[in-house]
């Protein structure tokens, strides 16, 4: 009988829809059809909010699991365990939750300093892979050369392979102890120092970077290279001079990305390091410290990793205005 | 101080000699005009003025020193762009101070050199303006004084009214001529409109093919071109040519002959020669009391008026199976003509027309060099102005 009853349903639908007395959902498919751009619109919001609902959930969940109190770890739902509003009533601001637990994040283990420690590598690969891109891009980008083409792609061939073809002969070779590097490494070795990372990080992000700048500094007029270079810098100082503050948004979006990806990265920063605060090791391995041998503090990982993500989100939001900009508009006369 | 001499200046690209083997020599103070059509070299020749390009032969000398291998920086030079090139992410004092900025000047001394090039280009009250805040005339103004600000011993100019509208590039032709007056600084100028190579400079160097054609005040250019191609080029319209045959009577070709004595003209009897007569020295025949020396008449038949409010051009047919081609001045058998606006004549008017003798033009057919700048009646041989007037 059960199975019935959506079949008649069904009938009854199709009876009713010769009629004109259309339910709402079926009025607004009327008018969609009227006037596409409804349709389009709605469509537009039904994939943003799909998409803003993806993306921030996860969010959403790990303030939740942050602010669940320890002992409730067990049983972590939409909001956090032992969530009570009315012990509001009572006195208790934190309403059963534990927003304490961003202090354990810098308490029990030095986190800032792991935080400190991605910044760094991250800001000095960026500088770097914006610099020796920038030259790069400045010769591919605006010179004619024999054999110009092939270097690209060699360029390109780099970014072929997979990270981790290099680890192995990398890691190799940073736990070597280089002689000539003991005086300004303690064992000679680059095992557990920035360098450790920030060389092959700078190696890997190059590709890209090379190809966001050529594309940006070929657009340059060379009017604008030639009259720095009449009015008296060398060809270096007109790309930093002019040709660079020139492609802003193009600069900004090769730097953001490589700093968001060696912030985020967790292949090398995991492995080139022993884990240790003070051997350069990056948030990834203090995230993992939370994780005991008796108990994995999932509150604290949690508020680690918000934490975490911040600097990231900070930076995105301000170099959104340079990535929009286009400052070139009207910079010559057409 | 300020001159510059180009010797056996070479340009090649892979498959293409931009500039072959130019040689100039520019004095101290000099308005020289460098002309030609797209694509001939004056640009790449001032690139290697500039130092932007680097000759693949020959030395350059600016104020007396070889700055071939020298950077453009190092040059005594400054720059005006065609299309303004003022750097879009700098204000006005910024930009002009550019220069200055980098040869670590005091602030006091840029600040009063900058005031001083903005009050040249009539610019002071906007020196905090950004460059996409102002007109096509005031950026071109803020590049001029970006280029006056250094004190250079040479400018170099590439065709920097050409982005203007029409107006305002008669306006700032003014202008440049005024500063030129007040700077009394070597200027080298580019350009494709033989206007302003006309009206401004104090000499006109024509170039073709990436070959210097003829360097001479601008009037001599206009009046004793030193080959067909100098002569088509400048004055607009451009010169008649016709292609005929010296014989023992003067010039001959299908339509036109005019009477000369080939000894005096310097040109042997036989020889294929191009005449050439410019479109104001062809008269019609009942109004030629100003002609002192009118030729033989030649019958026409008009054609299309073009009425310019000065004068009315129309052009002639002198056949009657002669078609009107794209290039008048370049057939045997068309004329352009420029008369008074008063003219009775409308089109399809047969008239007979006479040339000023004194102003034909006689080129080699084959060359293309000057063979003669005016020409004598036989009759009356003592006025007989003849051979080439030398070049330099």
């Amino acid at each position: 009988m059960s199975t019935d009853q959506p079949t008649e349903t069904v009938l009854t639908d199709d009876d009713e829809e010769p009629e004109i007395d259309r339910g709402p959902f079926e009025a607004w498919a009327a008018k969609a059809i009227q006037n596409p751009k409804r349709a389009y619109k709605a469509l537009f919001y039904t994939a943003t909010v799909f998409f803003l609902v993806t993306t921030l959930f996860p969010f959403y969940w790990l303030f939740m699991v942050a602010l669940t109190p320890r002992d409730n770890l067990q049983d972590v739902g939409l909001v956090p365990s032992g969530f009570d509003p009315s012990l509001l009533a009572q006195g208790d601001l934190t309403m059963g939750t534990n927003p304490g637990v961003i202090v354990d994040v810098f308490t029990l283990i030095p986190f800032h300093r792991y935080m400190f420690n991605s910044f760094v590598i991250a800001t000095v690969t960026t500088i770097v892979v914006i610099v020796v891109a920038s030259l790069a891009g400045y010769v591919f980008g605006r010179l004619q050369f024999p054999g110009k083409q092939p270097l690209m792609l060699l360029v390109l061939i780099v970014s072929f392979f997979p990270p981790a073809a290099f680890f192995i002969p990398l890691n190799e070779l940073f736990n070597t102890n280089v002689d000539v590097l003991r005086p300004i490494l303690a064992d000679g070795s680059l095992y557990n120092t920035p360098y450790a990372m920030v060389i092959p990080f700078s190696a890997i992000f190059m590709p890209l970077a090379i190809f966001i700048l050529t594309t940006f500094y070929s657009q340059i007029p060379d009017g604008l290279e030639d009259a720095a270079r009449i009015e008296g810098t060398t060809r270096l100082g007109a790309l930093f001079r002019v040709i660079m503050p020139l492609s802003a948004p193009g600069v900004a979006t090769a730097g953001v990305l490589t700093f968001i990806a060696v912030y985020n990265e967790f292949f090398f920063s995991f492995l080139m390091t022993d884990g240790s605060a003070n051997n350069w090791a990056p948030i990834v391995d203090g995230i993992l410290q939370y994780q005991g041998q008796y108990e994995v503090l999932f509150n604290v990982m949690a508020a680690a990793s918000i934490i975490g993500v911040l600097p990231v989100a900070i930076l995105v939001v301000v170099a959104q205005e340079k990535i929009v900009s286009g400052l070139t508009a009207g910079a010559l006369k057409e | 101080m300020g001159n510059v001499t180009l010797e056996h200046i070479t340009k090649r690209y892979d498959d293409v000699t931009a500039v072959d083997d130019m040689n100039l020599d520019i004095r101290d103070g000099e308005f020289v005009t460098f002309v030609g059509p797209s694509g001939c070299g004056k640009s790449t020749t001032m690139e290697t003025i500039a130092g932007l390009t680097k000759p693949t032969e020959g030395t350059i000398n600016i104020s007396g020193r070889d700055v071939t291998d020298l950077p453009p920086k190092d040059r005594g030079i400054s720059m005006v762009f065609q299309n303004i090139a003022l750097f879009p992410h700098m204000d006005v004092f910024d930009n002009i101070s550019f220069g200055l900025r980098l040869r670590d000047y005091d602030d006091e001394e840029i600040q009063r050199r900058v005031d001083h090039a903005a009050e040249v280009v009539q610019l002071e009250d906007m020196q905090d303006r950004m460059p996409e805040e102002m007109s096509g005339g005031q950026r071109q103004r803020v590049a001029i004084a970006r280029a006056i600000v250094r004190n250079p011993d040479v400018f170099l100019m590439d065709e920097p009214l050409a982005n203007l509208d029409a107006k305002l590039r008669v306006h700032m032709r003014t202008e440049l001529q005024r500063l030129h007056k007040e700077l009394d600084t070597t200027i080298i100028y580019v350009t494709h409109d033989q206007a302003e190579a006309m009206t401004m400079s104090d000499r006109i160097a024509v170039i073709d093919s990436g070959q210097l054609q003829q360097i001479d005040p601008p009037l001599v250019c206009y009046n004793e071109p030193a080959n067909k191609f100098v002569a088509g080029f400048i004055g607009s319209p451009s010169m008649n040519f016709v292609d005929g045959e010296v014989t023992a009577d003067g010039f001959e070709s299908e339509h036109i002959s005019v009477e000369f004595d080939p000894a005096t003209a310097g040109v042997s009897v036989g020889s294929q020669v191009t005449l050439g007569i410019r479109p104001e020295d062809v008269y019609e025949v009942g109004k030629v009391s100003t002609v002192e020396d009118p030729t033989a008449e030649i019958d026409a038949r008009t054609d299309v008026l073009e009425p310019m409010g000065n004068e009315v051009f129309i052009y002639l047919l002198l056949s009657e199976d002669a078609e009107a081609s794209m290039d008048s001045t370049q057939s045997d058998d068309q004329l352009l003509m420029s008369t008074d606006p008063d003219t009775t004549l409308g089109e399809n008017d047969t008239i007979n027309v006479v040339l000023d003798r004194s102003k034909v033009h006689l080129f080699d057919a084959i060359s293309g060099e000057a063979i003669a700048h005016g020409l004598a009646d036989p009759t009356d041989a003592s006025t007989a102005e003849t051979g080439v007037s030398s070049s330099d």
